[in-house]
């Protein structure tokens, strides 16, 4: 590497190469300069409206996700998101499955396994598409193990131009 | 010959030398174990050499805990910043957790895998998420203040895009479930003829829904979501369109194949208007369109005597559209009203 260094600062053609450019320009001058291509103009992209966000929690432990949807509305109140409902289906969803216990025959002897979902749900209203984005990917980075989330976002926009009744050329 | 068989070790090589000096007189020195005689003596037939080898374990020097020397009013954000297992002695707090039986009180924070499973949230306490939020507070919008009301939100935006989005854990990042795409509108909301909203409903079918008033279309034949939305914009269009558009089938329609009774073009306003200029003694020359077109205000209790008509046909027979059907012919007619006879 010093070597290197060493090298460059040695030879005596470098002041030469700095006003290569300099020279050259000077001569081009009889060229057409290029001309720079401009993006075209871009749109105005405009933020987008959700009339609600539904939130639905699944997991394993229901202390957990008292804690996750306590979070998210600590959360959605510091951004100023309306938090119109949140509440959590008493009982577990439970998937049970009888197999049965050994390798070989012995059909009247079962195991039973179950695996219990807790739900919980919660709905805000009014938000910007921008408010969404922010608000959810905070969300989501710190979604708990053991616990997937469901987001529905309900958007409204306004009826195209395209869709209006036909005009009678008469 | 005596034999003295005191301490009798297998192992010994001194017992064996007993034995052979053994004499009525000669006395055989006692093993001195410093044992008394009064100690009951254990018998050790299967020498056990982890006695001997057993010291008191060494007590490693462990430092005192860092929740000790924790400050009360530290930032507790600093010291736990992102999300981790449960480390005892960083946390100082007197956690207890597991089940006991009645009466003993739950084990320690200390080497508890109880709290070290558990998902915690020590890092996100409220000042955190205070401050946290204060730090993306500035990628938010404000909601615009004149939208503040269901009736507002309809009439500007009407058109409703419902989509999913999934956060799970899953070998892979993308859910398939997240390409659908749902388009909701209210009929009212779409400018509509009566001959084109009669054609639309039959073209949209089930997707419409009589008591809310809207009609529902799902995509999901796409594996891409925007592929979806497209979809789901171009039957929108397709079908709208499509309603507005009169073909020359249509015009094939007979009376025979109304869905619902229209007394403007049925015999019965013929009867109608045919009674009425008889009553005033009138040229009776209409022909079929111009009875179609006459206009029934003219005659008295007319509307009321077509009311009950089509509500007798379309919504059949029943004691309520029986009696309106009675008391408005009897008005129309001239007819006392229905004595009812007890």
């Amino acid at each position: 590497m010093n070597a290197i260094k060493l090298l460059w600062r040695s030879t005596p053609s470098r002041s030469i190469l700095f006003n290569y450019n300099t020279t050259r320009l000077a001569s081009a001058a009889t060229i057409t300069p290029i001309q720079r291509i401009e993006p075209p103009p871009s749109t105005i992209k405009l933020d987008k409206l959700y009339k609600r966000v539904e939130l639905e929690m699944r997991g394993i432990d229901p202390a957990v996700l008292l804690s996750y949807s306590w979070f998210c509305i600590a959360a959605a109140t510091h951004l100023g998101i309306d938090v119109t409902k949140s509440w959590a289906l008493r009982k577990a969803e439970k998937e049970r499955h009888t197999l049965l216990r050994c390798v070989h025959i012995y059909k009247k002897h079962r195991v039973q396994y179950e695996v219990r979902s807790y739900f919980r749900f919660i709905h805000l209203q009014r938000l910007t598409g921008s408010t969404c984005d922010t608000y959810l990917e905070y969300i989501e980075r710190n979604l708990p193990e053991g616990c997937a989330l469901k987001v529905t976002k309900i958007e409204c926009q306004t009826i195209p131009d395209h869709i209006k009744p036909p005009v009678d050329e008469k | 010959m005596s034999v003295f068989i005191r301490h009798y070790n297998p192992g010994s090589v001194y017992n064996a030398k007993i034995w052979r000096f053994a004499s009525t007189t000669a006395e055989t020195p006692k093993l001195t174990n410093g044992e008394d005689d009064e100690e009951f003596r254990v018998l050790d037939i299967l020498k056990k050499r982890d006695k001997l080898q057993r010291r008191a374990p060494r007590k490693a020097d462990v430092p005192p805990d860092r929740a000790e020397k924790m400050r009360t009013d530290q930032k507790w954000g600093d010291v736990w910043p992102g999300p981790k297992s449960f480390h005892p002695s960083s946390v100082p707090l007197p956690i207890r957790q597991g089940y006991v039986p009645k009466g003993q009180a739950p084990p320690g924070k200390k080497a508890n895998a109880e709290l070290m499973k558990i998902p915690n949230f020590l890092h996100l306490t409220p000042p955190v998420i205070k401050s946290q939020c204060e730090a993306i507070k500035k990628f938010c919008t404000e909601w615009p203040k004149l939208l503040n009301s269901e009736e507002a939100i309809e009439k500007h935006y009407p058109l409703e895009i419902i989509t999913s989005d999934y956060c799970h854990a899953s070998p892979v990042i993308r859910n398939p479930l997240s390409r659908i795409v749902i388009l909701r509108i209210k009929l009212s909301d779409l400018k509509l003829d009566k001959h084109a909203r009669d054609k639309f409903l039959r073209l949209v079918g089930d997707r419409y829904d009589g008591q809310t008033d809207l009609v529902t279309i799902t995509a999901d034949r796409c594996p891409v979501r925007r592929q979806n939305l497209d979809y789901v914009n171009y039957l929108l269009t397709a079908c709208y369109h499509e309603s507005w558009n009169y073909e020359d089938w249509e015009g094939d329609k007979t009376l025979q194949d109304m869905e619902y009774y229209d007394f403007d073009m049925n015999q019965s306003k013929r009867n109608l208007v045919n009674w009425h200029l008889l009553c005033l003694n009138e040229e009776n020359n209409f022909s079929d369109e111009e009875i179609k077109l006459y206009d029934v205000a003219s005659i008295p209790n007319a509307t009321e005597y077509i009311e009950s008509v089509s509500s007798l046909f379309n919504d059949g027979e029943s004691d309520a559209t029986l009696k309106k059907y009675d008391t408005s012919v009897r008005k129309l007619l001239g007819l006392p009203d229905k004595k009812i006879v007890t």
